[in-house]
């Protein structure tokens, strides 16, 4: 469903990624694991249609997305959850569960937000509340339900578990996991590669804007590399 | 009697104020550019009037046919410029915005546009009603600018909050990218936000016209200057900040002059109160720091 082909960005004169190539496949969870500055968050962006590659391809299902906006990509079914939130502060929170459902019909965004109140109870009890207001945890639910809203194909999730305590960083994963058994597909870059090994079907592994290594979790897990980079020995 | 005549003085002369500034606050909000040339739609707008009014003598029409003017060129001047400078330092569109404002001036005081004059703009109070008690007393003109303001900057409010497009704005002046990334098509809105904003400049023109029976092609510079003070004080980018600095801009302004005496031109009063304002509240009345 997503292709990527000999994917480079750079920052200026800083080359941030080299030649990736991945794919994800209808139904899939994937990671893409990297220390900081290993280029995660410029693939998650190009992706998105926030940073713009100075060559290679990304296909959508089938579909070249490199001159589309970033809202022409949401309308072909990508939804981000960006790294930090990025929630619209000043407003409620129903107000971002709308706005995550900005293309879709109003009956879709009332079923869409019964469906992300049942996941996330917590975001049904403060609706009204403005979004800055809330703790760090709710704020990293909030993205993943305004993500939700979207009815995305597939999900870009940007460093969810970074600043968050470790209990909020197992159930953030363990929603991750419901949603892939729900048959979503998702792309999701992270650091913590104990707990993403535990969601997805597959991952790969960038270091300074290359990518290293691909396989299974088990695969991974086994490889003395990952081991003492990513896993603690 | 001064206290209330001088008030409804003051909330007459906001209402210029409001609908010069909220466009000017708009755009920054959304594209962070100061919009200096502005001022040059707000004297389009009155142009438009003056002349759609001597042509069919209807002020209404004249009023919605300006506004719907100064909004497509608002809309024009964006797309021709801004548009490719979204990503360039913010100096870039400043100086752009400063260059076609001069340019936008200078052209309009051009013989086959409006020339180096003023001219009568006599719509009167469009038959609005006079309210005269003991205690106030307002004119037909000055009831034509409080009711006309209210009831334009009631629409754009219930745009901005009760519609989709409008939350996309609110999204877009909150975080450009993220909206972007929900969904929100930025060209639509930046280009809404132009025209609202010089469809309001437009009317305040018209407005200011009528209301002092003038109009001509330098009339918009010093409420430009007025309109920083006011969205400064108001906190860049922030609707609200620019309602209550508009108020209190006025009522300081008014108030100096009828109580304290000309210490200083009204003009020099307002620039006062924004040195203060910088020196003591950096970021505006209602506006984030």
């Amino acid at each position: 469903m997503l292709h990527i082909h000999d994917l480079d960005v750079f920052y200026g004169h800083i080359h941030a990624l080299h030649q990736v190539s991945l794919q994800v496949n209808e139904s899939e969870a994937v990671a893409v694991l990297g220390a900081n500055g290993a280029g995660k968050s410029t693939l998650i962006k190009s992706i998105m249609g926030w940073e713009k590659p100075s060559s290679g391809q990304i296909l959508f299902q089938n579909e070249p997305l490199d001159r589309l906006p970033a809202w022409e990509r949401v309308k072909r079914g990508l939804a981000l959850v960006p790294e930090g939130g990025r929630l619209f502060g000043d407003i409620s929170v129903a107000d971002n569960l709308r706005l995550g459902a900005y293309l879709q019909p109003e009956a879709v965004i009332r079923s869409q937000m019964d469906m992300v109140y049942e996941l996330f109870p917590v975001l049904a009890e403060r609706q009204k509340q403005i979004a800055k207001t809330l703790s760090g945890g709710e704020q990293q639910m909030l993205a993943i339900a305004r993500a939700l809203m979207a009815c995305p194909r597939l999900l870009l999730i940007d460093e969810v578990s970074m600043g968050l305590m470790p209990i909020l960083v197992k159930r953030v994963f363990s929603v991750i996991g419901e949603l892939r058994q729900q048959g979503m597909s998702i792309l999701l870059v992270e650091q913590n590669a104990y707990e993403s090994l535990k969601v997805v079907d597959r991952a790969y592994v960038l270091e300074n804007g290359h990518i290293v290594l691909e396989g299974t979790p088990d695969e991974l897990r086994q490889n003395p590399r990952v081991r003492a980079a990513y896993l603690g020995g | 009697m001064p206290f209330l005549q001088n008030l409804s003085n003051a909330l007459v002369l906001a209402s210029t104020y409001v609908l010069m500034a909220a466009g000017l606050t708009m755009v920054y909000g959304v594209l962070k550019v100061l919009h200096i040339a502005h001022a040059a739609v707000y004297t389009i707008g009155a142009f438009i009037g003056l002349l759609v009014f001597s042509w069919l003598g209807n002020f209404w029409l004249a009023l919605l046919v300006a506004m719907i003017g100064s909004g497509i060129v608002g809309v024009i001047i964006y797309r021709t410029t801004y548009y490719y400078m979204l990503d360039a330092p913010r100096i870039v569109p400043l100086i752009t915005s400063i260059g076609l404002f001069v340019m936008l001036t200078d052209l309009l005081q051009k013989g086959f546009l409006m020339g180096p004059y003023q001219r009568a703009f006599p719509a009167g109070g469009a038959g609005m009603p006079r309210i005269r008690t003991s205690f106030i007393s307002i004119t037909p003109k000055q009831m034509l600018v409080l009711v006309v303001t209210i009831v334009l900057m009631t629409l754009v409010y219930l745009l901005l909050t009760r519609t989709r497009i409008g939350l996309g704005w609110q999204a877009a002046s909150m975080d450009r990218d993220m909206a972007a990334a929900v969904g929100v098509n930025l060209n639509r809105v930046v280009a809404l936000n132009f025209f609202l904003g010089s469809a309001l400049a437009g009317a305040g023109g018209v407005l200011v016209g009528v209301y002092n029976n003038s109009v001509f092609a330098t009339m918009g510079d010093l409420v430009s200057y007025k309109a920083f003070i006011i969205i400064v004080l108001g906190g860049m980018g922030s609707l609200p900040g620019v309602i209550v600095a508009s108020v209190l801009l006025a009522i300081v302004e008014n108030f100096m002059v009828a109580w304290v005496g000309y210490v200083l031109p009204r003009d020099a009063i307002a620039f006062l109160v924004l040195i203060l304002m910088l020196m003591f509240r950096p970021h505006g009345l209602l506006g984030k720091e």
